[in-house]
């Protein structure tokens, strides 16, 4: 399966995920730039706060609230943020297109 | 490549103040290969970091670099890659986040008080014998779901499983020894659990009830089991110990914390930038890559030293200086990436409640320095003992 992240740059990557597997770790694993995944995914550091598009945001599972917690702390903060940590990728999520927020 | 700077992190020496030698080594020698031990090692924040965050080249299969013995240790999650790696944490990640371990901090206060009651009318206790390292253990049997009275055992025998000998570049027959111990016991606490089939919501409970329904092996079961009793215990007393320690050394910053106790969670992630306790993970070469001029074969060793990364003047201004109000957030005290600490929140509101209890009940604290003692690995560091007096606040 696939998602494609987005620089602030505009550059696009697909990334192939794993059924299973979170977003953040797909990222990291294929090398996403701005996407640093600092806690491992304890849903802690916000490094890799993502702006979801918003024909794709409601295909996700409503964020839980150590997450929305987390999210509420940081500038860039809007309605479409999520951590690409707390996704875990399913059938319902193909192709779905996030944006790098960079400085969390 | 000749280096002009000889760095061994076995070496008891080196081991005793590792950062004039990291110093040397991020100026000089960024990607440093020993010529003693053949493994490579990485020393500046930004290439430490990569490092971690890249799992495809740097694989976790081996996490310390000796030799390879006979010795098969189960799969752990934190010598797995993807995608193993994800189907093992991702059981207990879950279970660490801060929202999650939030809740067990009215247990990890009553246990504190617990410990501190006795030793508080003295003036003096060891910081790290009476304190820093029942905390810890206590709590994760607790976790666990184990008997709080196996604390003991499981701390020497996960004493004994991380202990190096000075110079010494293998793993000996008593880490294999403690590593068996280890597994026993969990094999044990398994076989009693069939046996008294009522189910409990602990995380030997849960996990038991991953490999039930085939979402993990046997072994891996032991493995997980291994892992949470050792990470989950020692590096989270050697994170509380040095706090205690660097509080002192740096008297200012205790008087401030004192005055602003809110500045403790900051004074938590400098203390893990500063001085943590996991000062070096080993990592697998996948693929050939050259760095700084230098090119790291597949299946070469390299040694992530993140105390280094954490005193980078690359990084950080005044990398050496411990202040309280830093607040750094991008520190490699609990790694990184993938592998990132997955009990890094847990850590977190042990030492928070700890210091916590340590600033409501003591006024003023010495370390008495001439009787403090270290434990000994190249990859965690940290006191084995830390004799303290103090007065009482009034």
């Amino acid at each position: 399966m696939k998602v494609t992240f987005i620089q602030p740059d505009g550059k696009e990557q697909d990334v192939d995920v794993n059924p299973g597997t979170t977003l953040m770790e797909a990222a990291l694993f294929e090398g996403v730039p701005g996407i640093l995944g600092m806690c491992g995914g304890i849903c802690s550091c916000a490094t890799c706060h993502c702006h979801v598009e918003a024909d794709d945001f409601g295909r996700l599972p409503a964020a839980a609230a150590g997450e929305i917690e987390v999210l509420d702390g940081l500038e860039q903060r809007r309605p479409n943020s999520r951590l690409a940590c707390q996704i875990t990728m399913d059938d319902a999520l193909e192709g779905i297109r996030l944006h790098v927020a960079t400085g969390a | 490549m000749n280096s002009p700077v000889e760095f061994d992190p076995y070496d008891y020496a080196t081991q005793d103040d590792p950062f004039p030698g990291y110093k040397a080594l991020r100026d000089h020698a960024p990607v440093y290969r020993s010529r003693k031990h053949g493994f490579w090692l990485l020393s500046r924040y930004d290439d430490v970091l990569a490092a971690v965050r890249d799992a495809k080249t740097f694989s976790s299969r081996i996490i310390t670099l000796e030799p390879l013995t006979d010795e098969e240790l189960p799969p752990l999650v934190i010598t797995s890659d993807p995608p193993d790696h994800g189907r093992l944490r991702h059981l207990i990640a879950p279970m660490l986040t801060p929202a999650a371990v939030a809740p067990l901090g009215e247990d990890i206060r009553q246990l504190t008080r617990r410990l501190l009651a006795p030793l508080l009318p003295s003036g003096r206790m060891d910081a790290i014998v009476d304190f820093a390292q029942r905390l810890p253990m206590a709590m994760m049997c607790r976790l666990l779901g184990v008997p709080m009275e196996d604390e003991d055992d499981l701390r020497r025998w996960t004493d004994m499983a991380v202990d190096r000998k000075d110079g010494v570049f293998t793993t000996t027959e008593e880490n294999n020894l403690a590593n068996q111990s280890i597994y026993r016991y969990f094999e044990t606490q398994y076989q009693q659990r069939l046996a008294d089939p009522a189910p409990r919501d602990d995380l030997l409970g849960r996990l038991m009830a991953a490999e039930k329904e085939g979402r993990i092996s046997h072994e891996e079961f032991l493995g997980f089991g291994y892992m949470l009793a050792l990470a989950g215990s020692e590096t989270t007393r050697k994170l509380l110990g040095n706090m205690i320690y660097y509080l002192w050394k740096f008297k200012d910053q205790w008087k401030l914390l004192q005055q602003d106790p809110s500045l403790l969670g900051s004074a938590i992630e400098e203390t893990v930038r500063y001085n943590g306790p996991t000062h070096m993970m080993g990592r697998l070469v996948t693929t050939d890559i050259t760095l700084h001029g230098q090119t790291l074969k597949r299946g070469d060793k390299v040694g992530v030293l993140l105390m280094s990364g954490n005193r980078d003047e690359r990084k950080y201004t005044n990398p050496d200086v411990y202040d309280i109000r830093r607040n750094p957030r991008d520190h490699l005290g609990f790694g990184g990436g993938l592998h990132a600490c997955v009990g890094a929140a847990l850590a977190r509101l042990e030492v928070k409640i700890a210091i916590q209890e340590l600033l409501h009940a003591i006024d003023d604290y010495h370390v008495i320095e001439s009787a403090c003692t270290r434990t000994h690995s190249p990859q965690v560091r940290g006191f084995a003992n830390l004799p303290i007096e103090f007065t009482l606040r009034t």
